[in-house]
This record gives C-alpha cells, sequence and structure tokens, in this order.
C-alpha cells in the first residue's frame, strides 16, 4: 500500500514534476495577488482596520453601518442610474451607426475608424480635455456652443443637475464607436439570403432592420449590453478626473460620487481598510445578483 | 444596412444620415480641442470667445526655451518636458509607462500562453482545479483585491518602487483563458510527434505553440497593453512620487489642477496629445489587429 503509494508519487513527479515546475511562478503570483487576497478582502470586511494597527474583528457592523450610510445610497442610485443610461443609449446609438456606417464604402470605414478611436486613445489624457471642453468660463466649448444658440453659460463641474449628464454623455461618447464594431461583425454574420427574401417579398428597410437585423443580433446586444453594464458598474476614473479636488472626491453635492469612489474615498482616502472591504463585497454582490438576472433574461428570450 | 441590395436612395435617407455625419464630426471634437490646444498660447487658450484654428501656434507648452526654473517670467511657463521630475520632465514618465507597459505585456503574455499550454496539453493531477480556479478568479471584480494587493505590496516595501507597477499584475487569469480557447483545437499529433523527437516542453511551447498562436498574441497583447498605458487606479495608489510616475499619473496630476490655472490647461492639452498619440498612431497603422484584439471577447459570446 505504502509502497504503491510512493511508486506512483515518485512516478507523477518524474512525469510532471518538470512541467509543474514551469507554471509555478505564473501560479504562485496568482495565489498572492489574485486568490489569497479574496480570502483576506472577505477577512478584512469584518474588521477595523487603517492600516497601523492589526485588524480587530467587529463581526457584521461594517455592513451595518454601510447600510445605514446616506451616502452608500446616494453612490448606489448615482451608478445604477448612470449604468442603465449608459449602457442603453450606448447600445442604441451603437446599433444605429452600425446600420449607417456598416458597409464597405471608404467613407463609412473612415466613419467607423473614427467611432472607434475613443476605445484605443480614451483613458486619463481624453478625459482631462473633457475637463477643459466642460469648462464653466465662456472659452470652454460646450458653453460656446450653448451661446451660439443664446444659452447662458453653464456651471457643467460645479452645478449638481449637470454632473450626471456630463459623465453619461461621456461614457456614451466612448463606448457607442465600440458597441457598432460589434454589432457591425454581428450584421455582416446574418445571411443574405434574409434580406433578398425579404426585398422581394416588397419590405422596406425600416421593416428588414426591426424584423430581420434586430432579432438576429439578440444575443450580441445582449452580449454588448451586459458587458457595458458591468464596465459602467465599475466605473472610477472618469468622474475622478473630472470632479475629484483635495477636499472630495464625489463632485458638487456628491452628485458625481459612484460606489468605487465611496470605496475610493474610505479605502484609500480616510485609510478605512476594513470598511472598503465591505463596500467591495456589497458591490461584488450586486454585480452577481445584476450578471445572473441578465443569463436568465439572455435565456428566456432565446426560448421564446 | 450592409447587405442592402442596391436601391434607389431617396433624399429622406440623406435627410436622416445628416445627425450621424453631425456625430461623426463631433466624435472627433474632444481630439482637435486637444490637438490645437496643445499648440496655443496661453493667451490664446482663454481667449473668449476660443479660435477654432490655432492663430499663434507655439511649441511653448511642450518645451519652452524662455523658460528659467525659480524665475518668474509671465510670457513663459514650462512646458510638458520641462516639469516636476529632474530635468526631464514628461520624458521620463514616457519612458516609465512605456517600461512598464512592454515588461508587463511581454512577460504576461509569454507566461499565460505557457500556463495555458500546460494545462491543456501536458495535464497533471490537479491541473483541472488550477484551470477551474482561474476560471472563477475572472469572476471576481478587482475592487475586491485591490485593497488586500495594496497591503501587500506595502508590506513588501514597494510603495514607490517599480515593483509595484510591474509584478502584481504578471498573472493574467483572462489571458489564459484566451489562449487555452485557441489550444484547444491546436492538434495534438504535432505535439505528440515532438515529444516522441525527445523535445520537452518548454522546447515545444517555443518552437511550436508560439508560432502557431502568433495571431491571437497579437489580439489579446493589444487590449493587455492598451490597459496597462492607461492604467490609473492602481499607480495613483502604490506611486506618489515623481520619479516613478506613470504618465495617466502626471496627467490626472495636472488635471487636478486645471480649474484654477490656466497654464496646466495649456500644459494637460500637450500632455493628453502626447499620451493619445502613440495609440492613434499604432491604431492607424494596424487597425485590423487593434479592432479584432479590443472586441475578441464579443465574436465568441
Amino acid at each position: 500500500m505504502t509502497t504503491s503509494f510512493t511508486q506512483q508519487l515518485s512516478r507523477n513527479v518524474r512525469r510532471h514534476g518538470g512541467n509543474v515546475l514551469l507554471i509555478l511562478p505564473f501560479m504562485a503570483l496568482f495565489a498572492v495577488f489574485a486568490v489569497w487576497p479574496v480570502l483576506r478582502s472577505a477577512y478584512l470586511s469584518f474588521t477595523d482596520y487603517h492600516a497601523t494597527e492589526a485588524p480587530i474583528w467587529v463581526g457584521w457592523s461594517n455592513y451595518v453601518e454601510l447600510f445605514g450610510d446616506e451616502r452608500f445610497y446616494c453612490a448606489l442610485w448615482n451608478t445604477l442610474s448612470y449604468m442603465a443610461l449608459v449602457s442603453v443609449l450606448a447600445v442604441v446609438l451603437g446599433l444605429i451607426l452600425a446600420a449607417a456606417f456598416g458597409s464597405q464604402r471608404r467613407t463609412h470605414q473612415w466613419a467607423r475608424i473614427a467611432f472607434f478611436l475613443p476605445s484605443v486613445a480614451g483613458g486619463v489624457g481624453v478625459i482631462s480635455v473633457w475637463k477643459w471642453l466642460a469648462n464653466s468660463e465662456s472659452y470652454g466649448l460646450f458653453n460656446t456652443v450653448r451661446s451660439w444658440f443664446g444659452l447662458d453659460p453653464v456651471r457643467f463641474l460645479g452645478d449638481p443637475a449637470w454632473s450626471q449628464p456630463i459623465l453619461i454623455m461621456m461614457a456614451v461618447w466612448a463606448a457607442m464607436g465600440y458597441n457598432m464594431v460589434i454589432f457591425v461583425a454581428g450584421m455582416r454574420n446574418i445571411p443574405a439570403e434574409l434580406y433578398e427574401a425579404a426585398a422581394l417579398d416588397g419590405a422596406t428597410p425600416t421593416q428588414r432592420f426591426f424584423h430581420i437585423t434586430l432579432p438576429m443580433l439578440r444575443p450580441t446586444i445582449l452580449y454588448v449590453l451586459v458587458t457595458g453594464m458591468i464596465a459602467a458598474f465599475q466605473v472610477f476614473y472618469e468622474p475622478y478626473i473630472l470632479f475629484g479636488s483635495i477636499d472630495s472626491v464625489g463632485g458638487p453635492l456628491d452628485s458625481a460620487l459612484m460606489l468605487v469612489t465611496y470605496l475610493f474615498d474610505h479605502g484609500f482616502r480616510q485609510l478605512n481598510l476594513g470598511y472598503a472591504s465591505a463596500v467591495a463585497w456589497v458591490l461584488t454582490t450586486i454585480l452577481f445578483v445584476l450578471t445572473m438576472i441578465n443569463m436568465r433574461i439572455g435565456r428566456a428570450s432565446e426560448e421564446v | 444596412m450592409p447587405l442592402m441590395p442596391k436601391e434607389k436612395v431617396s433624399r429622406w435617407w440623406w435627410a436622416a444620415k445628416l445627425p450621424l455625419f453631425i456625430l461623426v464630426v463631433s466624435v472627433l471634437v474632444p481630439y482637435y480641442w486637444m490637438t490645437i490646444g496643445a499648440f496655443k498660447t496661453v493667451p490664446e487658450l482663454v481667449q473668449q470667445p476660443p479660435t477654432f484654428v490655432v492663430e499663434h501656434p507655439t511649441t511653448q507648452n511642450f518645451y519652452d526655451p524662455g523658460f528659467v526654473d525659480g524665475e518668474d517670467r509671465p510670457e513663459h511657463w514650462a512646458g510638458i518636458f520641462q516639469r516636476e521630475s529632474e530635468g526631464w520632465g514628461f520624458v521620463h514618465y514616457y519612458l516609465n509607462s512605456l517600461g512598464i507597459t512592454v515588461f508587463v505585456t511581454l512577460l504576461s503574455l509569454l507566461a499565460a500562453s505557457l500556463v495555458a499550454f500546460v494545462l491543456t496539453k501536458r495535464p497533471f493531477p490537479g491541473s483541472r482545479f488550477l484551470f477551474n480556479l482561474l476560471l472563477a478568479s475572472m469572476m471576481v471584480p478587482w475592487e475586491v483585491t485591490i485593497i488586500p494587493n495594496f497591503i501587500t505590496v506595502a508590506d513588501l516595501g514597494w510603495i514607490n518602487h517599480y515593483e509595484a507597477l510591474m509584478i502584481p499584475g504578471l498573472a493574467k487569469a483572462f489571458v489564459v483563458f484566451y489562449f487555452r480557447q485557441m489550444m484547444l483545437s491546436l492538434s495534438g499529433d504535432i505535439i505528440d510527434a515532438a515529444i516522441i523527437d525527445g523535445a520537452g516542453t518548454l522546447r515545444i511551447w517555443w518552437s511550436i505553440v508560439l508560432p502557431i498562436i502568433r495571431p491571437g498574441i497579437a489580439a489579446i497583447g493589444i487590449p493587455v497593453a492598451i490597459g496597462e498605458w492607461n492604467n490609473f487606479l492602481w499607480p495613483l495608489l502604490v506611486i506618489n512620487d515623481s520619479e516613478h510616475m506613470t504618465l495617466p499619473l502626471a496627467l490626472g496630476k495636472l488635471a487636478g489642477n486645471l480649474t484654477f490655472d490656466p497654464q496646466s490647461a495649456a500644459v494637460l492639452m500637450a500632455a493628453s496629445l502626447a499620451v493619445s498619440l502613440p495609440a492613434v498612431i499604432a491604431f492607424l497603422l494596424f487597425q485590423r489587429q487593434f479592432i479584432d484584439g479590443l472586441t475578441a471577447g464579443a465574436s465568441k459570446g
């Protein structure tokens, strides 16, 4: 019994030892920076921990405090409404753009490149430019355009009513071209015979779009919608660049406060790492529920 | 519509398309504004109403020969290549960002392809469990791991060290998953033949697997590289000295001053141009690879 076990073990080591050794560096890093942190974060969320002294076990009190915090609900509401509007608008505009600029024509190809540009050269650089465009002085481009229509300048970054519209506009601007490219690829996969048959039957382009293109694209649309929602839910650097300052991260009256900004505020500005870990887990739970609902809807719509 | 047979294009169709062409123009506006802003002088930048074509082009925002550190000259200010970090300014941040992006992209792709190869084609007891663990980790959002990782990096003494930017991001589960999908379709015969010839795993990976999956390396390498190039939150947490700062971090710092100081805005436009330009040029040269790479997840979905 023992001999056969050790024999087997030594055979396994001889056969697989080298291969295991090859992936060991990766797996070690993966364990330290991807697996262990999940367990540690779960533990920390039940502690009071400020990075200087050892964590103190406090049970559920971080979660209780969190669900009693008005600012959390503010961040939650901001994030959910932002997520819904951004993902839906980016899908609708992406579909319209794909229908309008989907052909192999030169002009259409260049238009697609233009719309895809934010996916490549996005990031902090262009977001900073947006901050300048939205400048409250009349040399800010948005206010200049408003003045052409005889409208008074607006403090886009200082008026709570404008925080969300600016953030949503920026996110839709960045995402619609990406969605468009995916939809164009999806439309290419729809069999041409369907359109030909429909055209013979006298269907108008609009009818063909709603009765052939849209139903055939449904899985792609759902995928784009779900990934868009997940990305929008985790938005951080856009509001941080636009509204972050020395004394706040949420913009005027916390109108630009998102869940991840809220986490950042507690975790890394106030170094309340236990509480921030609890925020991270609540955020994860919401994300998980959203994904599940979306998968359910996806399955249901496939059965119809 | 892409596959619409040629038919009479009505005037209404064009009327409906007009807003779309306006949309094409407006999508480029931030880039245009950034480009002209980078070459405007500060007085022209804050002129009311703004100019749409640069009237007095200047390269001052990049490098101002008239600027002397410590002297107050209202006509001159430090360009991006004269700022912050001793003497070098943004060149230093450029090199930091470039070095980290190249290092992390290359090494994480090599490591992930090796892991994917071993897990799919050279399985061992427990390899299935490891793969499932990798898969499960992809469901965990980064918000969960970022706090413990910050603590780990602080405990290792890596705050304000390049290690903090280079090491934690090397083990990328989603890249392993991507390569595994590619390798599933890879025929086992050629590998078996190599084994009979006495080639080891490392040798087979380097001379057979890597050449075969080369298109995939480009496709997944582009989003990985763009992600590293634009990474903002993690460097914000672990770096707070100018020596180790990356471009996005330096930009973020400038953008923070924007509301108070038009000079920062002028320099910021130059800096934004400098950070966007490499990506734009690479994109225009390799359009197909960029679009395939960045939309890689969708085609499988």
